[in-house]
């Protein structure tokens, strides 16, 4: 189980994180998910006692990280898949972790294995592709075995093959009775690995829950309509207690009711009904809508750029 | 998946045990070792050589300040830079990388860290140097011999000039290493090494005397000289005094280090 609380980090005048605060519950992935430069890197190296907090506090299994002896055995992380040693073999690089943690070399040859890191061991790690390196990385971070796993961004660089992978891997993990907490500013990555999701945008908090709700929230399914006699239909559709929006574009987005719905009724009172189209917002744009007010920069993008999906 | 208890000293050796693998699993420990020792005897051998074939022309006051033991220890001035970049590379490797990050989450405790980093490359440093020294030497003995002008390790002073030099060798592992830990950059901190025995020793060289000497004196690597050959300079301390203001450079590198890294993030 990993504890956020209150937790606020400065640098200078800019502020990281903001009085966030959150629990990470074992069993299954979480996801903590927010735009680049929302805080999400920050948080998880102060969970891991690397950068110091301006306020608030952060443990691991109950425990500040740093108080941790043999901290591998509790947690394991992979924060930056590149931050390797180029001039060191793959197994060198393990061995010396392990080291630290009093764990041996067979240790190191099973999660050389667990990664499918074999036939490079030998090899220095200069030569590695990201993917390879992402791989390294999460061998370091199983070392201890630890119940705790933390990712940043552990899907960046890898090929379909390897994103397969890592996902398998986090669920087993996940239905091991382990606490895996993995950051993405990816909603579609997320939805595909984590049961849960923490939001952030600007260092604070914008959803703690299971993703189906945070889908749920952060979007308005609605039905696009068009017709030549668009204004007709469209009080037709409010008296039967539809919500009728027009669109820029001369169509309307209607909720509260179904397509079928729409469509007997245009079809009751002679209305041709050029397009019916069910919307449903994609992950990618719930979480859009979750963090639009707390993203650092954007592209100012035309007022309606939500697509059928 | 259970907590595992661990006695201090076994943490000390599991820290050890890390730095160790980090540092003779590296080529750039070799080399720089290799370039030490090529510049330490070449160089020595060259101007010990010189010395021989010069010494029938040579002035009798050249002849009185002549010093085989400091001569033959021409080559420390490039041979100290490589053990400076030994120590540099120590550290500033690890946060140029991030992989500081991954050594300080497998190991909170920072200053057991450093400790263990002064430790293992300390250790290295000094039997390489050591080793160096005694080679360079003989080996500046040697072109000597032909004009009968080399001495054992029986003369006196010879034994702990050489001792002193590989010593001082070390010391500069552990100076790379304490500016390593401040700048935590490679070039920078290997620019503050040149900084701290080429250019802190000409300028210092260059104030109107005596300063030149009162200051000079506590400058690390003509400290160094000073516990190298055969009688101090004039105005300079003795051998003794010397090697303490050349072991507190190492002190103070590595205090300094200890100081920092725990008041910055990783």
């Amino acid at each position: 189980m990993i504890e956020v609380h209150e937790l606020t980090k400065r640098y200078g005048h800019a502020v990281a994180v903001d009085g966030l605060s959150f629990t990470v519950h074992p069993g299954r992935v979480t996801g903590f998910l927010g735009p680049n430069g929302a805080g999400k890197s920050t948080t998880m190296r102060v969970i891991l006692g690397l950068d110091a907090p301006t306020a608030g506090w952060a443990t691991v299994g109950g425990r500040p990280y740093q108080r941790l002896v043999r901290p591998l055995h509790q947690a394991g992380a992979l924060l930056d898949a590149g931050a390797v040693p180029g001039g060191r073999t793959a197994r060198d690089h393990l061995l010396a972790i392990a080291a630290s943690n009093g764990i041996g070399a067979r240790r190191v040859a099973e999660v050389l294995g667990l990664a499918g890191l074999d036939s490079v061991a030998g090899k220095r790690v200069r030569g590695f592709s990201l993917g390879m390196k992402q791989r390294l990385g999460i061998a370091a971070a199983l070392l201890g075995d630890p119940p705790v796993l933390m990712f940043d961004e552990p899907v960046n660089g890898l090929d379909p093959e390897g994103v397969h992978w890592i996902r398998g891997l986090f669920k087993s993990l996940a239905a091991e009775g382990r606490t895996i907490f993995v950051s993405s500013h990816l909603m579609s990555e997320m939805a595909l690995t984590a049961e849960h999701l923490i939001v952030i945008g600007r260092g604070r908090l914008v959803a703690d829950a299971p993703i189906e709700e945070v889908v749920r929230q952060g979007s308005r399914n609605d039905i696009l309509v068009r017709s030549p006699a668009g204004g007709a239909l469209a009080g037709l559709l409010s008296q039967r207690g539809g919500a009728v929006t027009a669109e820029t574009d001369g169509g309307l987005a209607v909720t509260g009711l179904d397509a079928a719905e729409i469509g007997d009724l245009a079809r009751e009172h002679g209305i041709a009904l050029h397009e019916l189209t069910p919307r449903h917002a994609s992950l990618e744009e719930a979480f859009m809508e979750l963090t639009k007010d707390s993203v650092d920069y954007h592209a100012d993008l035309p007022a309606d750029t939500r697509k059928a999906a | 998946m259970t907590a595992i208890t661990a006695s201090v000293p076994a943490r000390a050796r599991d820290v050890l045990a890390s730095e160790w693998i980090k540092l003779r699993s590296v080529r750039s420990t070799y080399l720089i070792l290799l370039v030490a020792a090529v510049a330490a005897v070449g160089v020595g051998y060259l101007v010990t050589h010189s010395d021989a074939t010069h010494w029938a022309s040579m002035s009798a006051s050249a002849r009185a300040a002549f010093d085989p033991v400091a001569d033959s220890f021409a080559g420390l001035g490039i041979a100290q830079l490589a053990f400076g970049a030994l120590g540099v590379l120590a550290i500033s490797s690890e946060f140029t990388t991030g992989l500081i990050r991954t050594t300080f989450a497998a190991a909170p405790r920072r200053r057991a860290v450093i400790a263990a980093k002064a430790a293992v490359a300390g250790v290295i440093s000094l039997l390489a140097g050591e080793l160096i020294a005694f080679a360079t030497f003989f080996t500046g003995q040697w072109a000597l011999s032909a004009q009968h002008l080399d001495v054992t390790l029986a003369h006196p002073g010879a034994l702990r000039g050489v001792l002193a030099a590989g010593f001082y060798l070390a010391v500069m592992t552990w100076v790379g290493l304490g500016l390593g830990a401040v700048i935590r950059h490679t070039a920078g901190a290997i620019t503050a090494m040149v900084g701290v025995v080429f250019l802190l020793p000409t300028i210092v060289g260059a104030l109107p005397v005596p300063w030149n000497v009162r200051i000079g004196k506590y400058t690390v690597n003509l400290a160094a000289q000073q516990t190298i050959a055969q009688h101090p300079h004039a105005g300079y301390f003795s051998a003794g005094p010397s090697f303490l203001i050349v072991a507190a450079y190492a002190a103070v590198a590595i205090a300094a280090a200890a100081f920092v890294i725990t008041r910055r993030d990783a």
